[in-house]
C-alpha cells in the first residue's frame, strides 16, 4: 500500500511535468497577449511528430526535442503572423479560430503519419528502469522527465522573475498601457513570449511522444489536461500553472488508483466547483 | 448529364420490371469502414483485407459482377447511422458489411432493422447484437466479444495454474465484454481475482494501473485496445514488472500493434482470439502471402474478418446464383453455409454468431518469405468450435444478461 | 420580399420527402434538429455574448432520458419526452452558474462542464449502456396517434422546428432580448441602469439549455439510440460551428450551418480523405473573413 501510494506520487509527478511544459507556455500567452490557443495541443501533437522523424533519421533524442520545438516556433509564427493578427482583441474569434487551426493541423497530421500509434524512440541511456529502495523499479525516463520539467520550471521563474524581460512581461500582464508607454516594442515582445510558448508545446509533443504516444486525437486529449492545469492554476499565472500541474498530475494518478469508476469526476468534478466559486483559479488575477 | 441520363435509365428500368433489370446489374455492396478517426489503422486493415478477397474473386458472384461502395464512419456512431442510411437509400447497395468500432454496430443495425437491408456485421464485437437484442435481418461473421474472453479465463486457470490473477481492462463495452467474459470462466472453476483495474481508452499514463498491481497477484491479464496497447507494453518493461510477474494478453497484441514494439514481446502470450497471423493452415498461409505482397505488411484480425466477411458473402451469393435481391434467401444462405476461411472453419449458430476457434497465441520472430523477419503471433493452444455461450446453455445465459462493469 | 423567401422554402421544405430520397430526406431532418442545437448556443453566442461549450450536455441528458425511460421502462412518448427536456433543464439551472464568470473563463468552465456529463455517460455503463448507450427507441406516438415512418417523423420536426423558431423570434425581439444584446455590448452601462446582468444571463441560459434539451429530445427519435459521443465536446465544438458558418445572431443562420457542417461530413467524406480540414478551413474563413457568416455574405450581396 505504501509502496503503491509512492509510485503513485511519482507518477502524478512525471505527468505534472509534461503538462507544466505544455501549460506554462500556453498560460504565459495569455498573461501577456490575452491569446487563448486551442490549437496548442495541435501544437504539442505536431511538434512531437516532427521531433519523432527527426529522431527515427538522426538518431539523437536532443535534437528530436530541439528541432520539434523549433518547427512549432516556426508554424506558430506563421499563424500569428497571418490568422491570429487579423482577430484583434476579440476572445471569442480567436478561440473560434484556433479550434479551426486544430481541426486542420490534426488532419493533416493524421494524413501525413497516419493513424498508428507512435512512440519517440528515447535514447538507450533513457531507457529502462531505476531500482528505488525496496525493490521498486520505477522508468528513468520519467525521473529525468521530472528533472527536466524543474529545471525548465526554475529556468522560466528566474526569466520571468529575475531578468529585466521577465520585469517588462510581468508589467504587460498587469497592465499593458504601461508598457507600451516605456517606449518598449511590445509587438517584438509578443514574437518572443509566443515563440517561448510555441517552443515548449512542440518539445512537450516530444517529451510526451516518448511514453504516452502519439496518434490522432491526442491534442484534444492533452489540450483538456492542459486547461484544467491553467484553469486550477490561474490563466496567465506561472506559478499557477506549476501548483496546477502537481494538482492535475497527483489527482489524475490517485484517483484512478482510489477511485477508478469516477477518474472524470475526480479530476472535472472538483474543478468545476473550483471555477464556480474562484472563477479566477488559485493563482489569477482580475483581467 | 450524365446523373440525369443515370436516372433516366433507371427510371425506365424501373418501369420495365425491376427485378429483370436488378438481377441483370452488378452486385452492389456497401462497406462501412472508419477510414479516418481513431481507428483507422484498423480500419485500413479491414478495407485492404476486403479489396484483396474481391480481386481474388474478379469482383464477381453468383455469375455477377460485384461492386463495393466505401463510406467512412469515422468510429463515430452518428456518422455511421448516417453513411448506412446513404449506402441503403441513395447508393441502393443489396446489402452491408461493417462496422469495425463495437459502438458503431448497434447503430448500423437499426438501419438493417428499418429498411430490411442485411447487415454482415464484422468486427464490431457487441455481445447484444447475437443475444439480447438480435435483428432477422442481421449475422455476425467475426467475433463477439465474451467469445474470446471465456476460453481465456480457462486457458489461465488450468494452463497457467493461475489462482489469483489481476485483470487489467478497457473500460467500454468491448473491454467489459471480454474481460468479464473470462473472469467469468475463471471464477467458475475456482479461480480467484485479485483485482480488476478498469482503463478507459486513451489512458495516457498506465503508470497508476502498474502500480496499483497488488503484490501477492500470480499473473496479470491484458484486455486494453488502440493506442492503449503500446503505453501498456511500454509502461511494463519501464516499470521493471517483467523482472517481477507475469503478463499475459487476453487481448493485447494484435498484428497492426507489433510494429510500435519491439523483441521484448518476444515469448509473451499476446492474445486469446478468432485469428492469428501465425496459423498454419493452406487457407492461412495463400491469405497472409497475398495480403503481404500487396501490402508489405501481415494482416491482424481485422484484415482477415474483412476477407473472410467477403468470402461468407460471396459463398452465400454462389448457392443463391446471385439473387441477392430476395433479401430472405441471401440470410438464409449466410446462416446456412459453412467455409473454411484463413482462421478457420466457420458457421453459424441458431442465434446468428460464428462458432469457431480461438487461438492462445504467442508473439515469435518469424522469417516471411515476403516480408523477412516479422513479429507475429503463432498459436500453440487451439479451442476448437467455440461458441459465444462457451460451455453453458444458451437460454440460461441469456437469462444471466449482458456482462456489465 | 422576406415573405415571398420565406414561402418558398416552406413550400420546398413540405415537399421535400416527396422530392428527394429519404436520406436526403434523413438528413435535412438531422439539419432540422442540430440547427435547433446551434440556435440554443446562439442565444447566448450571438445575444449574450457568452460561447458555451457545454451544450451537447443538455442535448445528452434529455436524449438519453427519453431513451431510458421508453426503452427501458415503457413511458409513453407524452410523459417521457417533456421528462427530456425537464431534465435537460434541470441541469442548465445547475451549469448556469457559469454565467458568475464571463469570457475565457465561461468557456474553459463550460468545457470542464461538459467532460463531467461525458464521463457519466461514458463510465456510468449500468445505468447509461456504456458507449454501446440506449438502443431501440421507438418512434414518438400519443395514444392513437403514432409516427410509423421517417417521412412523417419528417413532418413532425418541421412543425416543431417552426413553432420553436417562432417562440425565438419573439424572445429575441422581446425586451428580454434586448438587454441580452445590451448586456453583450456593454454589461457595465447595463448594469448602471439597473438590470441585473448576472440574473438575466442565467434565465437566457435556462432558456438556452431547454432549447439544446428540446433538440436532444427530437434527435433521440430520429436516431433511435443514443450513446455518449452525443455528450462530447466535438459535439458541442460542431453545433456552436454551425450558428458561426451560418450567421451568428440570426435565425436562419443555424439551419444554414447545420446545413453546410452535416453537408460536409457526409458528403465530401466520401470522396476526400481531409474532410476535418476542410471543416476546419470552412471555420478559420468564416471567422476571418465573414464573421457574419454565410447570412451575412448573402446579405453582403444583396445590397
Amino acid at each position: 500500500m505504501l509502496t503503491s501510494a509512492v509510485l503513485q506520487a511519482i507518477n502524478g509527478i512525471s505527468l505534472a511535468a509534461l503538462l507544466f511544459l505544455l501549460a506554462s507556455g500556453f498560460t504565459l500567452s495569455f498573461g501577456l497577449m490575452r491569446v487563448v490557443n486551442m490549437a496548442h495541443g495541435a501544437y504539442y501533437l505536431v511538434g512531437g511528430y516532427i521531433g519523432l522523424t527527426l529522431a527515427e533519421k538522426t538518431g539523437s533524442f536532443a535534437l528530436a526535442l530541439v528541432g520539434g520545438g523549433a518547427a512549432v516556433v516556426v508554424l506558430g509564427f506563421l499563424i500569428d503572423r497571418f490568422l491570429m493578427r487579423r482577430t484583434g482583441e476579440n476572445h471569442l474569434a480567436q478561440v473560434l479560430l484556433t479550434v479551426g487551426i486544430a481541426f486542420v493541423l490534426g488532419d493533416l497530421a493524421l494524413w501525413i503519419w497516419g493513424g498508428d500509434n507512435l512512440m519517440v524512440p528515447a535514447p538507450q541511456y533513457l531507457k529502462g528502469a531505476v531500482v528505488l529502495p525496496g525493490e521498486l523499479y520505477y522508468p528513468r525516463y520519467r525521473f529525468v522527465l521530472i528533472f527536466f520539467g524543474v529545471v525548465v520550471g526554475a529556468a522560466l521563474w528566474l526569466l520571468y522573475r529575475k531578468t529585466q524581460l521577465g520585469a517588462v512581461v510581468r508589467a504587460g500582464v498587469d497592465d499593458r498601457e504601461q508598457v507600451n508607454a516605456t517606449g518598449i516594442n511590445v509587438d517584438r515582445l509578443f514574437i518572443l513570449v509566443s515563440a517561448l510558448a510555441s517552443f515548449l508545446a512542440g518539445m512537450a509533443g516530444v517529451a510526451g511522444g516518448a511514453f504516452l504516444t502519439l496518434y490522432p486525437g491526442a491534442e484534444w486529449e492533452i489540450l483538456v489536461y492542459a486547461l484544467v492545469v491553467v484553469i486550477v492554476g490561474g490563466l496567465g499565472s506561472l506559478e499557477g500553472a506549476m501548483i496546477g500541474a502537481l494538482i492535475v498530475g497527483l489527482l489524475d494518478a490517485y484517483g484512478r488508483w482510489l477511485l477508478p469508476e469516477f477518474s472524470y469526476f475526480v479530476l472535472f468534478g472538483p474543478i468545476a466547483l473550483l471555477m464556480l466559486f474562484r472563477p479566477r483559479g488559485l493563482f489569477g488575477k482580475e483581467h | 448529364m450524365n446523373q440525369v441520363l443515370k436516372t433516366v435509365a433507371a427510371l425506365l428500368a424501373a418501369s420495365l420490371g425491376a427485378t429483370a433489370y436488378a438481377q441483370s446489374g452488378p452486385i452492389r455492396i456497401g462497406v462501412l469502414a472508419p477510414i479516418t478517426g481513431p481507428l483507422a489503422t484498423p480500419g485500413r486493415d479491414m478495407v485492404d483485407g476486403m479489396k484483396l478477397y474481391w480481386e481474388q474473386a474478379k469482383y464477381t458472384a453468383g455469375g455477377r459482377k460485384v461492386e463495393l461502395v466505401m463510406a467512412d464512419t469515422t468510429c463515430n456512431p452518428d456518422q455511421a447511422l448516417n453513411q448506412a442510411r446513404r449506402l441503403v437509400h441513395q447508393e441502393k447497395v443489396h446489402f452491408l458489411i461493417g462496422p469495425l468500432c463495437g459502438h458503431e454496430g448497434p447503430a448500423v443495425a437499426q438501419v438493417s432493422k428499418e429498411t430490411g437491408v442485411p447487415l454482415v456485421m464484422d468486427a464490431a464485437g457487441a455481445d447484444t447484437i447475437t443475444k439480447w437484442d438480435r435483428t432477422p435481418s442481421v449475422v455476425r461473421t467475426a467475433v463477439s466479444a465474451s467469445q474470446i474472453g471465456h476460453p481465456w479465463g480457462e486457458y489461465m486457470y488450468k494452463e497457467l495454474g493461475l489462482r489469483n490473477v489481476t485483470f487489467i481492462g478497457q473500460d467500454y463495452t468491448w473491454g467489459h465484454e471480454v474481460t468479464l467474459g473470462a473472469v467469468r470462466a475463471y471464477t467458475e472453476l475456482g479461480g480467484k481475482v485479485a483485482k480488476i483495474i478498469w482503463n478507459p481508452i486513451g489512458t495516457k499514463d498506465y503508470g497508476p494501473t502498474i502500480s496499483a498491481i497488488p503484490a501477492d497477484t500470480d499473473g496479470v491479464s491484458a484486455v486494453v485496445v488502440g493506442a492503449d496497447r503500446v503505453r501498456l507494453f511500454e509502461a511494463w518493461f519501464n516499470f521493471g514488472m517483467h523482472k517481477k510477474k507475469k503478463i499475459y494478453g487476453g487481448y493485447w497484441m494484435q498484428q497492426d500493434a507489433l510494429p510500435q514494439m519491439d523483441d521484448r514481446a518476444v515469448g509473451l502470450i499476446g492474445n486469446a482470439l478468432n485469428y492469428a497471423a501465425g496459423i498454419k493452415t493452406p487457407e492461412n498461409q495463400a491469405f497472409t502471402t497475398a495480403f503481404a505482397k500487396a501490402y508489405k505488411r501481415l494482416p491482424s484480425w481485422f484484415g482477415e474478418s474483412a476477407y473472410t466477411a467477403s468470402l461468407w458473402s460471396r459463398t452465400a451469393i454462389d448457392s443463391i446464383k446471385g439473387k441477392v435481391e430476395d433479401r430472405e434467401a441471401f440470410l438464409k444462405a449466410m446462416r446456412t453455409v459453412q467455409i473454411k476461411a484463413p482462421r478457420g472453419p466457420l458457421k453459424l449458430d441458431k442465434y446468428d454468431n460464428p462458432i469457431q476457434n480461438v487461438y492462445i497465441s504467442r508473439i515469435e520472430k518469424i522469417k516471411h518469405p515476403v516480408l523477412g523477419e516479422v513479429l507475429t503471433n503463432v498459436p500453440f493452444k487451439t479451442y476448437e468450435g467455440v461458441s459465444q455461450f462457451w460451455k453453458w446453455d444458451p437460454e440460461e445465459f441469456l437469462k444471466r444478461g449482458p456482462y456489465q462493469r | 420580399m422576406n415573405r415571398t423567401i420565406a414561402l418558398i422554402a416552406l413550400a420546398a421544405a413540405l415537399l421535400l420527402p416527396h422530392i428527394a430520397g429519404p436520406y436526403w430526406t434523413g438528413l435535412v431532418t438531422l439539419m432540422y434538429i442540430f440547427g435547433l442545437l446551434a440556435l440554443s448556443i446562439d442565444l447566448l453566442l450571438g445575444h449574450a455574448g457568452l460561447f458555451s461549450l457545454t451544450h451537447a450536455s443538455f442535448f445528452a441528458v434529455s436524449a438519453y432520458t427519453v431513451a431510458i425511460l421508453q426503452v427501458r421502462y415503457g413511458v409513453p412518448t407524452l410523459l417521457a419526452a417533456p421528462a427530456g427536456v425537464l431534465a435537460g433543464t434541470l441541469l442548465a439551472l445547475l451549469f448556469g452558474l457559469a454565467v458568475r464568470t464571463r469570457g475565457v473563463y465561461f468557456i474553459l468552465i463550460t468545457i470542464a462542464f461538459g467532460y463531467v456529463v461525458w464521463g457519466v455517460a461514458h463510465r456510468w455503463s449500468s445505468f447509461t449502456g456504456g458507449d454501446n448507450g440506449v438502443t431501440n427507441v421507438p418512434f414518438p406516438a400519443a395514444g392513437p396517434l403514432a409516427i410509423t415512418s421517417h417521412t412523417q417523423y419528417y413532418y413532425l420536426v418541421l412543425v416543431a422546428v417552426i413553432l420553436c423558431a417562432l417562440g425565438y423570434r419573439v424572445l429575441i425581439r422581446s425586451p428580454f432580448g434586448l438587454g441580452l444584446r445590451g448586456i453583450k455590448a456593454s454589461e457595465s452601462r447595463m448594469r448602471s441602469l439597473g438590470y441585473r446582468t448576472t440574473l438575466h444571463l442565467y434565465a437566457a441560459f435556462v432558456l438556452s439549455g431547454a432549447l439544446a434539451s428540446f433538440a436532444g429530445v427530437l434527435y433521440v427519435y430520429y436516431n433511435k439510440f443514443v450513446n455518449p459521443v452525443a455528450a462530447s465536446f466535438q459535439v458541442s465544438v460542431e453545433a456552436a460551428l454551425m450558428a458561426i458558418v451560418g450567421g451568428s445572431g440570426t435565425l436562419i443562420g443555424a439551419f444554414i450551418g447545420a446545413g453546410v457542417v452535416l453537408g460536409l461530413r457526409n458528403w465530401v467524406s466520401s470522396f476526400f480523405e481531409l474532410h476535418a480540414a476542410v471543416m476546419g478551413a470552412v471555420f478559420i474563413a468564416t471567422v476571418l473573413w465573414a464573421p457574419q457568416g454565410l447570412v451575412g455574405l448573402a446579405r453582403r450581396f444583396f445590397k
